[in-house]
């Protein structure tokens, strides 16, 4: 019953063939006036189809830290979520070598309705950890989380920062080869996130693959060997992180390109909620 | 696979935390007392086999079993939408999880049958053995169903209506008041269509060896339940790609 396709022998890490992921839209029969009533009232539907992503190939090799970069609605999650295997594709093939771990709207996955303990249960469930392991790896992920004590309280009243720290944690305790993340690179304040750096640069120097997509430009600057860029559904680019934000800036229309500079200064607080 | 199944276990018992267990037995319980008043004392007429207290119990209960069922796979991805998202699990998993509580519920909800049958002094012969080969064939039929009807609400959301009109109108036209034999010969080829008839047969079979008198009734029920498992698997594997993105 297996989802996760793995071909261990692959060379590289996670292999993308002409990779298409479509949206089919309903729409009515446009036409208004009387002409075109009846049609409507038959119910007839066209059926519109939007290739997020189209022609995708490319490959990430075992031990990379590659940054996606791209604007917003771009294909950027729909990338990340092929790479994971929580999307098939409707055209190509995706191949990876070992697992990826998708930390894709992990936020939102933890149901407030449930204690904490459940919640690092369900969660890494999910994500393919047994109860046996998410036994052994409780404690250090409430350590990590610094939510020791509370581990059996509803999360219902918990704030969005320590769900975002349980949510990394969780992730980040998994004993996997490769991430594919979106947005949840490091949470939390100043202090965390040194933390947050300390446990991606171990990994990273463990050899463990990263396919990264952000929003903040200097966590990817930071962090990442390699950039891939895509531009509305298609990969444009495959350069440096800084010539591929560079490309990302220049497509953006110039009035936002002003307000993006002015808010460069603050810290990023991302807003989960879209997710 | 183990994995699977005690994170399962797992979510399952945690969403039961807040019912109240009774209460989800007063329900099935009311229903046939109800019925067998109807039926039995104030129209009193000899539609199932005797007694009838016993006989609409032992039809109601797997029958509540499947309704409910049924009716929350509907909206089993819809709910775990957010979960699904990040699942590296089989999605298949949110089907099973609906299908697997309400058979719990529904052996809570046995006890009942052993007070009808204590109430009226009926008790089963031998063939009561098939009882959880019923309930093996019920799980079996409601995991396909489930799986087609829930990938079914993914792309028509108003299938869940429809299903719950179908089910209303299945209960009267199954065999769960009333015995397949009781009903005019010619219609009881178009009856036995439905899957419900074998398993029914086979959880009453116990009390009523005479149930089984037609065997041809049967082998058509459980080719329909064939068939629907069968096409549930299919038709599940060919949207798996949608539900994934509709998450």
């Amino acid at each position: 019953m297996a989802r996760i396709h793995l071909t261990p022998d692959l060379s590289s890490m996670l292999e993308f063939a002409t990779v298409g992921s479509s949206v089919t839209r309903q729409h009515r029969r446009g036409g208004g006036g009387r002409k075109h009533a009846i049609r409507r009232m038959a119910g007839e539907f066209q059926n519109e189809i939007e290739w997020t992503l189209r022609d995708i190939s490319t490959s990430v090799q075992v031990g990379e830290c590659v940054a996606l970069i791209g604007l917003p609605d771009d294909g950027r999650e729909e990338f990340l979520r092929l790479a994971a295997g929580t999307l098939f594709p409707d055209e190509g093939t995706v191949r990876r070598k070992e697992v990826i771990i998708p930390m894709i709207g992990v936020v939102p996955a933890l149901d407030r309705s449930y204690t904490v303990r459940q919640n690092i249960y369900i969660v890494g469930g999910l994500l393919g950890m047994t109860p046996d392991e998410v036994e052994s790896k409780v404690d250090l992920i409430a350590e990590q989380a610094e939510i020791e004590g509370r581990l059996d309280k509803y999360l219902g009243v918990a704030r969005p920062i320590v769900r975002q720290k349980l949510a990394w944690s969780i992730c980040m305790a998994i004993e996997t080869r490769a991430y594919a993340i979106d947005q949840l690179l490091v949470v939390g304040d100043g202090e965390y996130r040194d933390h947050c750096w300390a446990t991606l640069d171990r990994k990273r120097a463990e050899g463990v693959t990263f396919l990264v997509s952000s929003d903040t430009d200097e966590h990817l600057t930071r962090f990442c060997d390699r950039a891939i860029v895509i531009s509305q559904g298609a990969i444009i680019a495959e350069t440096s992180v800084e010539e591929g934000i560079e490309i990302r800036n220049a497509m953006i229309p110039d009035s936002k390109r002003k307000r993006e500079r002015a808010r460069s200064e603050e810290e990023d607080e991302e807003d989960y909620e879209d997710l | 696979m183990l994995r699977m199944l005690v994170l399962r276990d797992l979510q399952k018992t945690y969403t039961k935390l807040r019912l109240g267990y009774l209460w989800t037995l007063l329900e099935p319980l009311g229903m046939s007392i109800v019925l067998w008043l109807v039926f039995s004392v104030l129209l009193s007429r000899n539609i199932g086999q005797q007694p009838y207290a016993l006989f609409i119990t032992v039809g109601i209960l797997p029958w509540w079993w499947f309704t409910k069922g049924i009716a929350q796979t509907t909206r089993s991805f819809k709910r775990n939408a957010n979960a699904i998202r990040i699942s590296l699990l089989p999605t298949q998993i949110w089907v099973l999880r609906v299908v697997l509580v309400s058979m719990i519920e529904f052996i809570f909800s046995l006890p009942i049958i052993v007070l009808a049958m204590i109430l009226t002094r009926t008790f089963p012969g031998p063939l009561i053995l098939l009882f959880p080969v019923a309930m093996l064939v019920q799980f079996l039929l409601m995991y396909g169903l489930g799986l087609l009807v829930a990938s079914g609400v993914a792309v028509i959301p108003d299938l869940a209506r429809i299903v719950r009109i179908v089910m209303r109108a299945l209960f009267y036209l199954s065999p769960v008041l009333y015995s397949i034999t009781k009903i005019p010969e010619h219609i009881q080829p178009f009856a036995s269509l439905n899957p419900m008839v074998a398993i029914l047969g086979l959880y009453r079979i116990g009390f009523w060896p005479s149930e089984i008198e037609t065997p041809w009734h049967y082998a058509l029920s459980f080719g329909v339940i064939v068939v629907i498992i069968t096409i549930g698997f299919l038709v599940f594997k060919r949207l798996e790609p949608r539900i994934l993105k509709g998450a």
